[in-house]
């Protein structure tokens, strides 16, 4: 196994990305687990699963999990700067392209129509996040603070995160306390 | 400068967002709202570029982000930014690994970012909605076809691309 083998692998799963999400897992299981010994199946669940506990967006944080595992350091850096790749070039150009038309009529028609099918993605989102994330009333409470703090006070969601992880970390605090007794 | 500003508010996304898909979106509106960077009409047509585009939405976001503010050069900046804290955060974990998820803390932090992530992303999705709808220009076809979506949305799980191309069309003919 090299380095070469690792890009080559990722490159071609940030190509078929599509969707995000749990779109990585099938991808990584047929790209890596089946091609790589080091590797099996169960890992890169517990590597999804993990993602989604850190800072940063969860397939790069898996990509660089895998690519850790494979080859240090070198194998992390590779694996991401791989899954982007092909990502990065299609945005760019797609990007130079968008501009030179923009201004035409049809186009911005178009585009003013395409806005309303992304507001709906944005709540289909949100929808989708309410019903794992608010399952009593301190989640409902945690939900209505971070939504006053945004929308309301204009404070920056870094701000509202870091509020979020001391007070976490504040219940935890008494929660291992509770476990102790 | 612009180029360091970049960095520095991208970098802060990697830093600050948890979870997928949109984790991202309250960050790049907090940036719209305070740089003027882009507008809110660009932040949603680059949202759906980097719907139907390969590749995880957040980084899209920043690449587009990056190429609107300041050239491709912006968008290298602004990609390498937000991947960089990811990097680190996973060669630190990478040591703890399985004992990282079970720690009563993290587990605390992350029940109490999940429902704040929502809210974020609810605070976001109001304020896109009443620039849609409330700010001057009311267009009753786009509200038809808002709530047709929503309705389809809650009965089944479509792709991003069946959206933006009803969206397209119901555009295209308006």
């Amino acid at each position: 196994m090299d380095m070469y083998c690792i890009f080559k692998r990722f490159f071609k799963i940030g190509a078929l990305l599509l969707g995000g999400g749990y779109v990585i897992l099938p991808l990584l299981k047929a790209e890596i687990a089946d091609k790589f010994d080091e590797i099996a199946e169960d890992d890169i669940c517990e590597y999804y699963a993990i993602s989604q506990c850190m800072p940063g967006i969860i397939a790069i944080n898996t990509a660089g999990l895998v690519g850790h595992k494979l080859m240090g350091t070198k194998g992390a850096i590779c694996a991401v700067t791989a899954l982007i790749l092909p990502a990065f070039t299609a945005i760019i150009l797609l990007a130079s392209f968008l501009t030179n038309i923009a201004n035409l009529t049809i186009v911005q028609k178009a585009f003013a129509g395409i806005g309303i099918g992304v507001l709906a993605l944005v709540f289909q989102a949100i929808n989708e996040m309410r019903e794992k994330s608010i399952v009593d009333k301190y989640s409902l409470i945690v939900f209505l603070c971070a939504f006053i703090c945004l929308f309301g006070l204009k404070i920056s969601p870094a701000f509202v995160i870091i509020a979020g992880i001391i007070f976490g970390i504040i219940t935890g605090f008494y929660k291992a306390k509770a476990g102790k007794k | 400068m612009i180029y360091l500003h970049l960095f520095l508010q991208f970098f802060h996304i990697g830093v600050f967002s948890f979870g997928g898909g949109y984790a991202t979106l309250p960050f790049l509106y907090d940036i719209s709202e305070k740089f003027g960077w882009y507008t809110l009409d660009e932040l949603n047509n680059m949202l759906a570029v980097a719907s139907i585009t390969p590749g995880p939405v957040g980084i899209n976001m920043a690449t587009f982000a990056g190429f609107k503010t300041a050239g491709i050069l912006g968008s290298l900046l602004a990609t390498s930014a937000i991947i960089i804290p990811s990097l680190i955060f996973v060669i630190i974990i990478s040591k703890f690994l399985n004992k990282f998820c079970e720690n009563v803390y993290v587990k605390s932090v992350i029940s109490v970012l999940k429902p704040l992530g929502c809210g974020l992303l609810t605070a976001v999705g109001v304020h896109l909605l009443i620039n849609e709808f409330l700010s001057g220009n009311f267009n009753i076809i786009h509200f038809i076809l808002f709530g047709l979506m929503i309705f389809i949305s809650l009965k089944k799980k479509l792709p991003p691309a069946f959206y933006l191309a009803l969206g397209a069309v119901f555009g295209l003919i308006s």
